[in-house]
């Protein structure tokens, strides 16, 4: 936090600048239990992810759909565990555990990305190597993972993707989940985690068995399986609400799309990814990429930025075609044929209202 | 709104089946000692206090009363161990208090809600019939559900049971709830009264009936000599607010006018798995096991350790199943559970904390791998006990009349029992009694089976085992005695009840192939009666019939009953005439149906096979020169389908009835090249239904086919080859290799080389071919 962000020009904010005003109302109007570490109560944390008014402030609800979840989540660092959030892609993993460090600690920022090349350095310390050379071990060469940072300052470290990571890589995290403290042989101390100190995790579900979580570290951590949304209007709500915000923080000179465009995508989306027309009367075939919801957003931007860019700000069926020629049809033949048959076993016999929208995508997908 | 104001009574609501409304009953009975004891629940139903506390009593157990007379109505009051009109009632017994039920005799009760129902669901008044059931309405359970959900969301809660359980189970502090559900409940009577008396009169109405007579029998009371302020009431936290002031008492002359039905009454045991699937009485009861649990630690004043011991034995059960879960997740469960609970300001954990908790901690986020645990420890599979003799339904004392008379009484144990019955005389013993014991037991099975009591299950009999061999399964379980109570509604005895299903399910029978299947389920029961009762109606579809599939398939189980007649000692003769007419009925139709599609024909060769069969064995009752003619004529006809005209000749052919230069004229008919080739194979592969040996040792046929298939153009070839293929498809592979032996003579081979052809694998060109006839385009057929 130490860093000053010049707020116009950062291409995107992370959450506890973003959402500062909030937090700052949140904290003032709390009156509940500040658990040690915490900068408010759990309740006020609730409310920021969830929505409501902090005094005059309207606090924006972050995570849409199912409270439950959100309460279950924070419960679980108020028990100082830590969280594992579980979900197919695009389920707002990441999300939601950015914007619950940044409600509990006041910094979202303390990452860990796993990839396939995540060492075990990554996760506890490393050196500076030119100072370790120069003058042997001391504390001014040690270079602290971000998990070492959020335990000697007591907040919440986040590690993104854990399953993507080699099985040495994660159990790296046994130790220091259950006994908090790093140890550093070299210089004959260890680093103890202060109170506050917790990890959130987030995982794939498409990962699993690639590097399947040890049962030893799977004890350590609560975990929460986070559901792709429940109905129709919840997910229009989820990318509506997404759709512009980003729209704004990019200045995107395009309308934010119009209720129908939005629900039509979202309708789209529902049924490639159940596998099932939404009235469950036909059965329809999935492609075999991604079709989250986070696509959906990502999908309507583009979209936008097309509109903005080379049309008339005005989002045509054109503009919403192409994207969705790009977010269905990813790299496979076999999305193609899906797509094609989508269009004309389903939307075709839509009606109307659907016309516009599949002759502008028959037209790139002849 | 203390004891001070009114008649001075004190007046304790409750939620039923609520183990804090048992724990502050009984903590407020202490300190009131009263001398009588009122409980919310049917006045005519007092007599039954003395068993429902006795000490051989183990609950759930439930009242259950019922109507005399058709249709039957039922109204349920189910008690748990935790229920607090159970405990008060024990609490009266221990202390020689008196102790009575003062709502609404069941015989009032029943016209009262009937009169509600039948207007609150016009619609789906009859689709239940006499089986339907109806709950003894929960107190404040009749206000409009979406208020329920109103005050669930206001207090951030997911449903109105965990708002429930939140606010009014775990407060045990001395007169909480008493207070708290009073002053709740008359808010909630406030909101919704005003509404209810102009939107729903009838509920309204019958909840003013209700509490009337309740003060009624407060005044009787007092009147008796108890003094008011000695007299508890225990009601539905609903009505507690209306039974301070007893003004409003029912007068003599209103008593007179409550509109009343002849009704029973008995006790009968309970189930968990039935208490957590109510609706009205036992609503909020999703989880009675989980109920119990906290209900033993509340007598034992360890309520706080209820999550322990909840995730505990979730663990355990998941153990027991091979998923092994740690006690350090049960620790972190529970520390999880209780800082849900300090999210919405709980002294502890609801049971949907926990459930969550569960989930998070030994679901590893999955609810389905804890799923059934959790039905085990939330639901839980306790059943009631009643001592013997107490629930007093007759059809339970014909139960167990007829367990002794059968020689059953070991097999009432929960243990599953095999029983291998053989219905024959036994002729080494001397009474009769004794002979048919197997068969006796046999009959009575078959109509506990009727009934849906599931003491008795038959093994699948296993083909070719002999017609007077059965294999029963027995096993007793409460269950069992809940369904035997039940049954008690059809009936005073198990025949009485078994007559009255099957004389139901007559009624409602619209096709012949049920009244076929239930004439066989009166036979298999030896109800004579019922059995003529459904000849009767079967006779009446058959003859509005023209479905010579159903019929035949009647026709054919017909026969089979009456040619085991015997075994089962009943006489089968009366059906024997409806046999003849559905027979002939069936040969009449017979052509004319014949004219059908592919598909229909399938089951036309069955029942052609199944009247085939009947003509064989009662050549005698029914009319065979007929069905010889029907085939014939079958056989002879040009626009019936094909396949059944083969299979026809192929019948007269097995029959005898065809000689062998008939049949090859009619081949040479029927394979002669002007005939579309679909229609030449269609008809051998009906001609290849049956006898094969006799088929494959006339050489003549071979010949016959040979040059038909010979003179076919190439186009015309493919089409036949089609349902030639078909026709062998159902051959074995020793009847293929006949017939390609045969062939393979009169294209002069011998029988080696056929062998060897047939055993090698297949050359390219060939495979070829065949891959081709698999392109063949079927669309013209």
């Amino acid at each position: 936090m130490s860093n000053v962000y010049s707020m116009q020009d950062v291409m995107r904010l992370p959450a506890e600048l973003l959402f500062q005003d909030e937090l700052k109302a949140l904290i003032a109007e709390d009156r509940g239990t500040i658990p040690t570490g915490w900068q408010m109560s759990p309740q006020a944390v609730l409310k920021f992810i969830v929505g409501g008014v902090a005094g005059k402030q309207k606090i924006t609800p972050k995570y849409i759909g199912n409270t439950r979840i959100v309460e279950m989540a924070i419960a679980t660092l108020v028990t100082d565990r830590a969280l594992l959030l579980i979900g197919e892609p695009g389920t707002a993993k990441s999300w939601l555990s950015e914007n619950l460090a940044a409600a509990i600690y006041g910094n979202s920022g303390l990452v860990v990305q796993g990839t396939a090349g995540t060492t075990e350095e990554q996760v506890r310390y490393s050196w500076n190597y030119a100072m370790l050379l120069a003058q042997g071990p001391t504390p001014e060469a040690l270079v602290q993972s971000p998990i070492m940072r959020a335990m000697e300052a007591g907040g919440i470290a986040r590690f993104e993707e854990i399953s993507r990571c080699a099985s040495e890589v994660q159990d790296a995290l046994i130790s220091i989940l259950s006994e908090k403290t790093i140890s550093v042989p070299e210089l004959g101390k260890e680093a103890h985690a202060r109170k506050g100190f917790s990890i959130i995790a987030t995982a794939n579900t498409r990962d699993r068995g690639v590097n399947e979580m040890s049962t030893a570290l799977k004890r350590r951590f609560n975990m929460i399986v986070l559901p792709a949304p429940a109905d129709l209007e919840t997910e229009v709500e989820i990318v509506k609400k997404r759709v512009a915000e980003i729209a704004s923080s990019y200045d995107l000179q395009a309308a934010v799309p119009a209720d129908e465009a939005l629900h039509k995508v979202v309708t789209i989306f529902r049924e490639l990814r159940s596998g099932m027309t939404l009235d469950k009367k036909e059965k329809v075939k999935s492609p075999a990429g991604v079709i989250s919801t986070a696509e959906a957003i990502s999908l309507l931007t583009n979209s936008m930025a097309l509109a903005a860019s080379f049309g008339d700000g005005e989002m045509t069926d054109e503009d919403l075609a192409a994207g969705l020629q790009g977010a269905i049809v990813k790299d496979d033949d076999k999305d193609r044929l899906v797509w094609k048959e989508y269009l004309d076993h389903v939307m075709k016999k839509r009606g109307a209202g659907w016309r516009g929208l599949y002759n502008a995508c028959k037209e790139i997908n002849p | 709104m203390k004891g001070g104001r009114g008649a001075g009574v004190h007046i304790f609501g409750v939620r039923h089946l609520s183990p804090a409304g048992a724990f502050h009953v009984l903590d407020y009975l202490e300190r009131v000692q009263p001398t009588a004891v009122l409980i919310e629940g049917p006045s005519d139903a007092t007599s039954e206090i003395v068993h429902l506390t006795s000490s051989s009593t183990k609950p759930p157990v439930a009242i259950l009363a019922f109507t005399e007379q058709l249709p039957v109505r039922t109204v349920l009051w189910p008690f748990a161990d935790y229920s607090p009109e159970f405990q008060a009632m024990r609490w009266a017994r221990k202390k020689g208090a008196a102790c009575a039920f003062i709502d609404l005799p069941s015989a009032s009760a029943i016209c009262l809600q009937e009169a509600r129902w039948e207007r609150v669901r016009p619609d789906r008044s009859d689709d239940e019939g006499s089986h339907r059931e109806t709950q003894e309405s929960q107190g404040s359970g009749d206000e409009p559900l979406d208020l329920y959900q109103r005050i669930a969301e206001i207090s951030g809660e997911v449903d109105y049971d965990a708002f429930w359980e939140r606010n009014f189970e775990h407060n045990l502090s001395p007169d909480a709830y008493r207070q708290a559900i009073l002053a709740y409940s008359r808010q909630m009577r406030e909101l919704t009264e005003e509404q209810e008396r102009t939107n729903e009169t009838l509920a309204y109405a019958y909840n003013a009936v209700r509490e009337a007579y309740m003060c009624r029998r407060i005044a009787e009371t007092i009147a008796e000599g108890h003094k008011p302020d000695e007299i508890v009431v225990i009601c539905g936290a609903y009505h507690a607010s209306a039974l301070f002031n007893l003004e409003g008492a029912m007068s003599d002359e209103e008593l007179k006018r409550l509109p009343s039905r002849r009704t029973k009454l008995t006790l009968m045991p309970y189930s968990y798995l039935k208490l957590s699937s109510l609706t009205g009485y036992g609503a909020g009861n999703i989880a009675p096991f989980y109920f119990e649990m906290m209900w033993k630690q509340m007598i034992r004043g360890r309520l706080g350790d209820l999550p322990y011991h909840y995730l505990t034995s979730i663990a355990g059960d998941l153990r027991n199943v091979g998923t092994n879960r740690s006690t350090a997740e049960v620790i972190e469960g529970v520390r999880l559970a209780e800082s849900l609970a300090a999210l919405h300001d709980g002294c502890q954990p609801s049971l949907r904390d926990l459930r969550d908790a569960a989930k998070t901690l030994l679901g590893r986020g999955e609810l389905s791998v804890i799923a059934e645990s959790l039905a085990r420890i939330e639901v839980g599979t306790a059943i009631g006990e009643l001592a013997e003799g107490v629930s007093q339904t007759p059809i339970q004392e014909d139960m167990n009349r007829q367990l002794k008379r059968l020689k059953l009484d070991k097999y009432k144990t929960a243990v599953a029992n095999d029983l291998v019955l053989d219905l024959r005389e036994n002729r080494r013993v001397s009474s009769e009694e004794a002979a048919f014991l197997d068969l006796n037991r046999s009959l009575w099975f078959h109509r506990l089976k009727l009934l849906g009591i599931h003491f008795v299950k038959e093994r699948s009999r296993a083909q070719g085992q002999a017609e007077w061999a059965e294999h029963w399964i027995l096993q007793w379980s409460p269950e069992v005695e809940i369904e035997v109570v039940e049954s008690t509604l059809l009936g005073e005895t198990v025949d009485v009840a078994a007559g009255f299903v099957f004389q139901q399910r007559l009624e409602s029978c619209e096709t012949i192939e049920e009244a076929s299947s239930l004439i066989t389920v009166a036979y298999e029961c030896g109800m004579i009666h019922q059995m003529e009762a459904g000849r009767q109606t079967l006779q009446k579809l058959a003859v509005e019939s023209q479905d010579v599939v159903q019929i035949a398939a009647a026709a054919g189980r017909l026969a089979r009953l009456i040619r085991f007649g015997g075994i089962r000692k009943i006489d089968t003769a009366p059906l024997t005439p409806l046999l003849r007419q559905m027979f002939m009925k069936a040969c009449l139709f017979l052509n004319e149906a014949s004219r059908c599609n592919d598909e229909v024909a399938q089951a036309m060769a069955a029942s052609m096979n199944e009247l085939n069969f009947v003509a064989a064995e009662h050549g005698d009752e029914v009319d065979e020169e007929l069905w010889i003619q029907v085939l014939t004529e079958l056989s002879d006809r040009d626009d019936a389908h094909a396949r059944l005209s083969g299979f026809a000749c192929a019948i007269l052919l097995e029959r005898g009835q065809m000689t062998a230069e008939q049949c090859s004229a009619e081949v040479s008919r029927r394979l002669s090249p002007g005939i579309p080739a679909d229609l030449g194979a269609g008809w051998f592969e009906g001609l290849a239904m049956r006898n094969r040996y006799a088929l494959i040792s006339r050489m003549s046929l071979w010949e016959q086919l040979n040059e038909y298939i010979g003179k076919l153009e190439d186009e015309e070839f493919m089409r036949a080859l089609v349902f030639l293929r078909r026709a062998f498809s159902t051959f074995s592979s020793k009847e293929k290799t006949m017939v390609a032996e045969l062939l393979g003579e009169l294209w002069g081979r011998d029988i080696e080389q056929v062998a060897e052809m047939l055993t090698d694998d297949l050359k390219e060109d060939e495979a070829r071919m065949l891959d081709e006839l698999n392109d063949f385009d079927f669309e013209d057929f």
